[in-house]
């Protein structure tokens, strides 16, 4: 019985039943996996009311304090009315787009608007589909745990690149970070 | 609370009747009365009976799906405040924000709610999509369910970026003129997305009403869309957990 356990246990990890049981249809190669009935006592299981309702009070409730914590702190920006004439210097896009300005700033326009976003954005989208890996185990999503870590890791760095150390004409500028110059000189 | 005490007040046993009538289950005091309220409760609905104990640990989900909805709804809330005031016209917008900072009874405080929640719903959204990711959440059969959540990230940014624009001040326009730009590489319709972004070659009228309508109606009705089904299909795949 316990062997048995064991046995579901192992194929739901290896992505071949869903936590109801289902076979998985994914290819012939898995079709000859055994269709495994659920069992009940398998794993532990608990009401939702009030167990996962109450964390999500609670993180919902948790949210709400900060939120108010920061906003009576910290106001939203509001610079001069909007002046076509005046352009600002430098001008950056939000935050979140950052990255796409830094990769233009880097590479050709065709490469860095189209290339790069099209490979992210339709590579995001099929995730699922080219990801043929079963497993969910960390250990065996060696290749996909990378690929992603390194997108992660590009994407937080332009963001911040953009954000902290870029200046006028969206030139490198260490002035955020160690203080501009002229304001420390008595020039 | 034995019935007797209500036979003899009628005001407490219409109380009761009303109470009832509304709210068909006491608290989760047992299992059993726990199942029947998350079955038969609107809102609890939302949510299958049981779950696996490793799926909703607070470790393993870090909150973050649950986390975006509730900023989805807090910005929507506080939105609703905004437009009471909000005007969204080229020469009025800039000083509608104003009033709202310095004449609107806690403006201030509702506008700061606003925008630090938008900020906050790109990141956690984004970190709910690296979480499942990292967890392999999105194998079979949740495959499409991963599609669904990579439209709402896409939402969640052009909600953000719509918004953006409205206080026209020079930081929204110049940081929407440089963000269109941006999108004037993209393949053939790059150059007339950008024409139809704005509704014409500059950040004008125009723009401000595109993307006043697309912030506040279409974009929150299409999300809102697309996280029931998002929220109905991880309701019937069942909840991932036991890494």
């Amino acid at each position: 019985m316990a062997q048995e356990a064991s046995s579901v246990r192992n194929a739901r990890r290896a992505g071949m039943i869903t936590t109801r049981g289902h076979a998985v249809r994914t290819g012939p190669e898995l079709s000859s996996a055994p269709l495994v009935v659920r069992s009940r006592e398998e794993e532990e299981t608990v009401v939702t009311f009030p167990h996962l309702v109450w964390k999500e009070f609670l993180s919902g409730l948790a949210m709400m304090v900060f939120l108010l914590a920061v906003s009576v702190q910290v106001n939203a920006p509001l610079l001069q009315p909007a002046n076509t004439a005046v352009t600002p210097n430098p001008a950056k896009a939000p935050w979140y787009f950052l990255g796409l300005q830094e990769l233009l700033e880097r590479f050709p326009p065709v490469m860095a608007g189209v290339i790069f976003p099209g490979m992210v954005l339709v590579g995001m989208v099929l995730v699922p589909y080219l990801d043929r890996n079963p497993s969910r185990r960390p250990e065996d999503r060696k290749l996909a745990i990378g690929l992603f870590t390194i997108y992660v890791t590009m994407a937080v760095a332009f963001v911040i690149i953009g954000t902290v150390f870029r200046g006028p004409n969206f030139s490198w500028y260490w002035g955020q970070v160690l203080g501009h110059p002229g304001l420390n000189s008595k020039v | 609370m034995s019935s007797g005490s209500y036979e003899q007040n009628p005001i407490k046993a219409f109380a009761s009747e009303v109470w009832g009538s509304v709210f068909r289950h006491g608290l989760p005091t047992t299992d059993k009365v726990a199942a029947r309220t998350a079955l038969t409760n609107f809102f609890l609905h939302i949510h299958p009976v049981r779950v696996k104990k490793s799926a909703i640990r607070v470790s393993y989900t870090l909150c973050l799906g649950g986390l975006s909805f509730f900023l989805f709804i807090a910005l929507t809330i506080s939105g609703l405040f905004l437009m009471f005031y909000y005007i969204p016209s080229v020469g009025q917008a800039y000083q509608s924000i104003k009033d709202i900072q310095y004449v609107a009874t806690f403006g201030l405080v509702m506008r700061n709610i606003h925008r630090w929640a938008a900020h906050a719903m790109v990141i956690t959204v984004w970190l709910h999509m690296a979480r499942v990711f990292y967890q392999g959440a999105y194998k079979p059969p949740r495959q499409f369910n991963w599609v669904i959540g990579t439209a709402l990230l896409l939402i969640t940014l052009l909600l953000s970026f719509t918004g953006y624009l409205l206080p026209w001040d020079q930081l929204a326009v110049w940081a929407i003129t440089v963000g269109t730009n941006l999108g004037k590489y993209g393949p053939i319709v790059g150059p007339v997305s950008r024409y139809i972004m704005l509704g014409g070659r500059n950040v004008g009228q125009a723009a401000l009403t595109r993307f006043y309508v697309l912030h506040v109606i279409a974009l929150p009705l299409l999300g809102f869309v697309l996280m029931v089904i998002h929220f109905w299909r991880v309701r019937k795949d069942g909840f991932t957990g036991g890494l």
